[in-house]
């Protein structure tokens, strides 16, 4: 090849060589993967209903915690304040008096009591005993 | 141009759009394919690179507006894609864009898929040597004979300035063969 010839040629060879069929296999690949393309997309839409059914889901969820919480504490406050309100009315109360409380005790609240008071049931015992042969019992029980 | 308007719709219509695009692929992947290979000069490369282009026409052909040619917007897409892919590489190879080029030109010796001679190696030698927009200007004229109007288009240069271009990268090709 002779240099002048770079100036006015129209087309020179590169030296490039192709493998054989390629083209044909190029043509084949490329719209094998643009098929897959539009299919992923019509996948999309399937998934984007899944996801559409999970954020309903959610939001149902979050619709029934939003009411279930307040109505917990609520039921949780009504509780103490009725157990308050009770024990706060009873203490006002001048007419009412351990005697007329003491029947309404049932034996867990007796148990209870003796907890909170420290004493065994032994003890209750020995102090029953106790009194039974003090010689102001009757006194003490009729005051 | 009305056929293009035509072409392009076919291209854009959900229906139409497989049987255009096979159309397109026909018709534009051997001169990208030249074009791209031109760059990158190993012929797997150049396979991966006119893959990517295909795949960016199709995934905006929405946006293609019809300003220039479809031809010129697809050379335009296949070159900034060749540029691309020889900056990723020599990123990733953490050399010069300059010294991947001087790679690629030393692995052309040997590759199975060039079947040059000497005097068409040189000739790679010495472009390899030009600026980037000049090699580009060479390639685009003396190997792909495209006409300075559409390369204007490509390339977005005015036609005297590829003229101009075209005249200097000649003259310091030919000077550099003289020199070898």
């Amino acid at each position: 090849m002779k240099l002048s010839e770079l100036k006015n040629i129209d087309k020179q060879e590169t030296g490039f060589r192709i493998p054989e069929g390629y083209f044909e296999v190029f043509e084949t690949k490329i719209m094998q993967q643009i098929t897959t393309k539009n299919g992923k997309t019509k996948n999309t839409v399937i998934a984007l209903f899944h996801r559409k059914r999970i954020w309903m889901s959610s939001i149902a969820a979050v619709f029934v915690v939003t009411i279930a919480i307040p109505l917990y504490f609520n039921g949780t406050a009504n509780t103490s304040m009725e157990s308050y309100a009770i024990e706060h009315y009873l203490m006002q109360q001048q007419n009412v008096t351990t005697t007329e409380i003491v029947p309404h005790l049932t034996d867990e609240d007796i148990t209870a009591l003796a907890t909170s008071l420290g004493v065994s049931a032994t003890e209750c015992d020995d102090m029953e005993a106790y009194l039974s042969e003090s010689e102001h019992i009757e006194y003490i029980l009729n005051d | 141009m009305q056929d293009e308007k035509v072409f392009i719709s076919e291209l854009l219509n959900s229906k139409t759009q497989n049987e255009a695009f096979r159309k397109l692929l026909q018709l534009y992947q051997k001169p990208l394919y030249h074009h791209i290979r031109g760059m990158v000069l190993n012929h797997d490369d150049a396979d991966d690179v006119l893959q990517n282009t295909f795949l960016k026409v199709y995934s905006n052909l929405h946006q293609f507006k019809g300003d220039s040619k479809l031809f010129s917007w697809m050379y335009r897409i296949a070159t900034n894609e060749s540029i691309t892919f020889m900056q990723q590489r020599a990123k990733k190879q953490g050399i010069t864009n300059e010294e991947v080029k001087e790679k690629a030109l030393q692995r052309l010796e040997s590759d199975v898929y060039f079947d040059g001679d000497e005097m068409q190696l040189k000739l790679q030698r010495a472009v390899a040597t030009l600026p980037e927009k000049q090699q580009l200007v060479f390639k685009m004229k003396y190997y792909e004979a495209l006409k300075y109007e559409d390369m204007s288009e490509i390339l977005t240069t005015s036609v005297g300035a590829l003229k101009a271009s075209y005249h200097l990268a000649v003259k310091k090709i030919e000077h550099l063969i003289e020199l070898d």
